[in-house]
């Protein structure tokens, strides 16, 4: 699905942010893909990735997932995830995946201009492109745009409004830390699609600035005002 | 229910909050709300205490004016088991569990293959944009009865509706957009109208979704894609650009690493 297509956030949140993922056609690379699928999640895993999962198992920052048995189990109809945070370590996965040139379909959610330049950077020009064109509706339902960035990072829609809230709260009371009130964020999603390290940050910048000041979401735009 | 003691955990994980606690402190969940996404469920861990050593804890604790603040991802009973589902109930976790496998795609989730395998199955051609329009997203959900609105309204367009998508199998008239009868009551997460089109038609299919929007009680995410050309531009954006709309610096890119690849010469 689109679950890594609209995430929110300012350009400078979202410079460390950056999505890779694997994919198979039935009928043309999926039959027989389950160790080139490993193989990709042991090439991310030496990268050292905030998250990783894939949807049939669940993610690393779940009860009772070891990331051992996670990489052996894959299957070869799933989409194996792993998560970033700057653009020089996923160049080098990048450039580590040509190498071992798998076959499989390779994909980056992330910022377009910089996703693109890491390709040119490691000799490849990109395939296909997908845009997000924002949200539309009744956009009034929607929560304040500190909200949205943390739920929008998993785009299965698993990370409630409502324990956002409840963590954003934690975090002000001191009663958690912001990284465990990330971790427990990432620990709904179940793809592994969720950036906790990224949440950790949004949770830091608002214990310095404040919590929850921004007018209700309205604007349906991706990239918000600095 | 008997094991329930109404800790409250259950209602923050709920994605559409859907969970309340009733007159006797228990907590319900209100079945019409409910889209069976099973994160409860799945999050939440069984602490494995009885019911009635929890609520002697907490008198006892209450007596001396104490409270216990659980982690937020505990049921201390393990009171939540998720239904055996039927259709069109079944419907609900097909498109809001992310874990269960849709039977028309093969695929888990609502979703399918867009743009994620490109590269080899060249599904998006030169000269063609596929269009993603997921109703509910995000965080709000919809029904069916708002997903066959949009997709009455986009019909006359003629878009050619992507058939591995598990809403493309509940449409039961093409040229109309009218979707199967006994589905529309039922409420998912989000549902996604899949489909592509000639490049030139994204301005006209853009301002259908414009009018739809104001029509229903939820919210839209809206995508855009196509095959970049040999240099790597990507051609939608001109025209997403044509019909005054903002496009995201933020998005996927299939980086076309999938062997064997698609060549445009192929049938």
């Amino acid at each position: 699905m689109t679950n890594t297509l609209h995430r929110q956030g300012t350009i400078e949140s979202l410079k460390h942010d950056y999505v890779i993922f694997a994919h198979t056609a039935k009928g043309i690379n999926r039959e027989g893909a389950a160790p080139k699928i490993r193989e990709f999640m042991k090439i991310c895993l030496k990268y050292n990735p905030v998250n990783m999962g894939d949807v049939k198992q669940g993610s690393m920052h779940q009860d009772d997932i070891a990331i051992e048995s996670l990489i052996a189990n894959l299957g070869e109809g799933t989409v194996a995830a792993a998560v970033f945070t700057d653009l020089d370590t996923l160049e080098k996965v990048v450039q580590e995946l040509i190498r071992a040139d798998l076959g499989i379909c390779i994909n980056i959610t992330g910022l377009l201009d910089e996703v693109k330049e890491c390709c040119r950077r490691a000799g490849i020009t990109r395939n296909s492109a997908e845009h997000s064109l924002g949200i539309w509706g009744a956009k009034d339902r929607l929560p304040e745009r500190e909200v949205m960035e943390f739920n929008t990072m998993c785009g299965h829609g698993m990370v409630s409004f409502n324990l956002i809230r409840k963590m954003i709260e934690q975090v002000r009371m001191r009663r958690m830390t912001p990284k465990r009130a990330a971790l427990m964020m990432a620990k709904c999603c179940e793809c592994g699609a969720f950036n906790p390290a990224r949440a950790e940050a949004l949770l830091e910048r608002m214990r310095e600035r404040g919590f929850l000041h921004s007018a209700a979401f309205s604007h349906g735009l991706a990239t918000l005002p600095e | 229910m008997t094991k329930c003691v109404g800790c409250g955990n259950c209602h923050i994980i709920c994605t559409m909050g859907a969970i309340s606690l009733d007159a006797d402190g228990k907590s319900v969940v209100n079945q019409d709300e409910c889209v069976e996404c099973s994160t409860c469920w799945r999050v939440l861990r069984d602490e494995g205490y009885r019911a009635w050593y929890v609520r002697a804890i907490r008198k006892a604790l209450s007596f001396f004016k104490l409270g216990y603040l659980a982690d937020a991802d505990l049921c201390p009973t393990g009171a939540l088991t998720p239904p055996e589902l039927t259709w069109p109930r079944i419907l609900r976790a097909q498109f809001s569990n992310p874990t269960v496998v849709h039977p028309g795609t093969g695929v888990p989730g609502r979703g399918t293959d867009e743009i994620k395998s490109n590269d080899v199955t060249g599904r998006l051609r030169r000269g063609e944009a596929g269009i993603v329009v997921e109703i509910g997203r995000p965080g709000i959900g919809a029904f069916f009865r708002d997903v066959e609105k949009v997709a009455m309204a986009l019909a006359p367009l003629a878009p050619l509706f992507e058939p591995e998508n598990p809403v493309t199998h509940l449409i039961s008239d093409f040229k109309t957009g009218r979707m199967k009868e006994d589905v529309l009551d039922e409420k998912i997460l989000s549902a996604i109208i899949e489909f592509k089109t000639g490049m030139e038609k994204i301005p006209a299919f853009l301002g259908v979704l414009e009018k739809v929007q104001h029509e229903i009680d939820t919210v839209i995410s809206v995508g855009v894609a196509s095959r970049c050309l040999p240099d790597g531009t990507i051609p939608h954006e001109e025209w997403v650009k044509k019909a005054g709309y903002a496009l995201s610096p933020n998005g996927k890119t299939n980086i076309g690493l999938g062997r064997p690849l698609f060549r445009e010469d192929e049938p």
